[in-house]
């Protein structure tokens, strides 16, 4: 299994290493658990039943002050476990984000970009943005994007609106964009997104109230029914846990709890986020 | 009059386990010097526990089978909301409910220089939502 949506910010290694990381775990990110050994990442890992993790920072320096873990600390990590799949992000406004991701790519490794404009305070559909976008696609890299809630201070919720991305989305079609949190409270407005465009995946790592269970229950079963994932969406959602905001294993429990059949699970946990990743699954034709 | 403190980590792997530190704990009393006096043990955390019971493997899957038929995961808790101050779901009620009721702490008296016990008393750290580092305390005094 692949999880597709971690954040490295409770790496205690990191604490000592790299000064306001603590801050930016605490302020910017605003989590309070305790930091922990990089082996209890593995182990959560472990408990869970995943084998891979993608690691996601996110440029917001020029925004929020401090980035939420930087792009050669996700390599650092990936550098000690191939278990590891790092993403890069960078500051789209910057004009030396085009560079920053290609060397992200090719001289870090890291296999995909993560954005999140309302905590790195850019429109998505700016056409300054756009450099960023066509780099991606050069790259081949799938875009994780952050829509819906967030419980960043700083992360305002109407400009994490899943439609604000429809025309990045048509018009960069070779494109694969993961709306993160699959938009949340959005679902429906992520869910058509997913629905018409071929490039538009979603991510399964929302959870803002009650427990794991009970809220996938209602978001997949009364939200929007269950049969749109089972039938329509099924080559179109990866897993996503948000970890740490939330344990790996209760997530992939809630998921489990749904009522997929064990092929659609599959793609969710493994073979979408392969495609995704550019690890054509054998026998695997197109998106659909 | 000695008192000595010490906090031991111990890197739980599992979501539920015992983990026994009954060596560890007669070390620290040995290397106190402490004759006579009190050893106090306990966990840092609220969704961890201490207990003592007989140190055998169907004991411990008794408690933990036992304690989670007493609260179930998918129980109507209060606890599942936003924790403001931690950023985060609280969805582990079965964790704390699990460490109030088996305890957090336990003492032993120590009479010339050894941890007075039941020759089938075994001191446990218990895991109840890890896998997680984990932090518990011995606190030794005495003369």
């Amino acid at each position: 299994m692949i999880d597709f949506h971690t954040h490295p910010v409770l790496i205690r290694e990191f604490v000592e290493k790299y000064p306001g990381y603590e801050r930016m775990a605490r302020e910017v990110f605003k989590i309070g658990n305790n930091f922990q050994p990089l082996e209890t990442f593995f182990l959560q890992m472990d408990v869970a039943g995943v084998d891979k993790a993608v690691l996601l920072p996110v440029a917001c320096a020029r925004a929020q002050k401090m980035d939420i873990s930087s792009n050669e600390q996700v390599a650092e990590l990936c550098a000690k476990s191939p278990r590891f799949i790092g993403f890069a992000s960078v500051d789209p406004l910057s004009k030396t984000a085009v560079r920053e991701l290609e060397d992200a790519a090719s001289g870090l490794g890291l296999r995909g970009l993560k954005l999140d404009p309302a905590l790195q305070q850019f429109r998505p559909d700016d056409e300054k943005v756009f450099p960023v976008y066509e780099a991606a696609e050069n790259l081949d890299l799938p875009v994780v994007i952050h829509t819906g809630m967030s419980w960043a201070p700083a992360s305002a919720l109407e400009e994490a609106h899943p439609l604000v991305l429809e025309k990045v989305i048509r018009r960069f079609a070779k494109l694969n964009f993961v709306l993160a949190h699959w938009g949340w409270p959005w679902v429906w407005e992520a869910t058509a997104l997913a629905l018409k465009y071929d490039n538009c995946y979603l991510d399964t790592s929302c959870l803002y109230y009650d427990g794991p269970e009970e809220f996938f229950h209602f978001v997949f079963s009364k939200q929007i029914p269950t049969t749109v994932i089972e039938r329509s969406l099924r080559n179109k959602v990866v897993f996503g846990s948000n970890y740490p905001r939330v344990e790996i294993k209760n997530m992939v429990a809630a998921l489990k709890s749904l009522k997929l059949t064990e092929g659609c699970l599959e793609k969710i946990f493994r073979t979408n986020a392969e495609r995704l990743l550019g690890r054509q699954a054998a026998g695997e034709g197109g998106r659909r | 009059m000695i008192i000595k403190l010490e906090k031991i980590r111990v890197q739980t792997r599992k979501s539920e386990e015992l983990i026994n530190i009954t060596d560890e704990v007669e070390r620290i009393v040995t290397s106190a010097g402490v004759q006579n006096g009190l050893v106090n043990v306990m966990t840092t955390h609220t969704s961890s526990g201490l207990l003592v019971t007989e140190g055998i493997p169907c004991l411990e899957e008794d408690i933990l089978t036992h304690l989670a038929r007493l609260f179930p995961e998918n129980e109507d808790y209060h606890h599942r909301r936003y924790l403001d101050y931690d950023g985060r779901l609280g969805f582990n009620a079965p964790s704390h409910l699990k460490s109030v009721v088996g305890g957090i702490s336990c003492s032993f008296p120590i009479e010339n220089g050894k941890v007075v016990r039941g020759s089938r008393q075994t001191i446990y750290f218990v895991e109840y939502d890890g896998p997680l580092e984990r932090t518990y305390m011995v606190q030794v005094l005495g003369t």
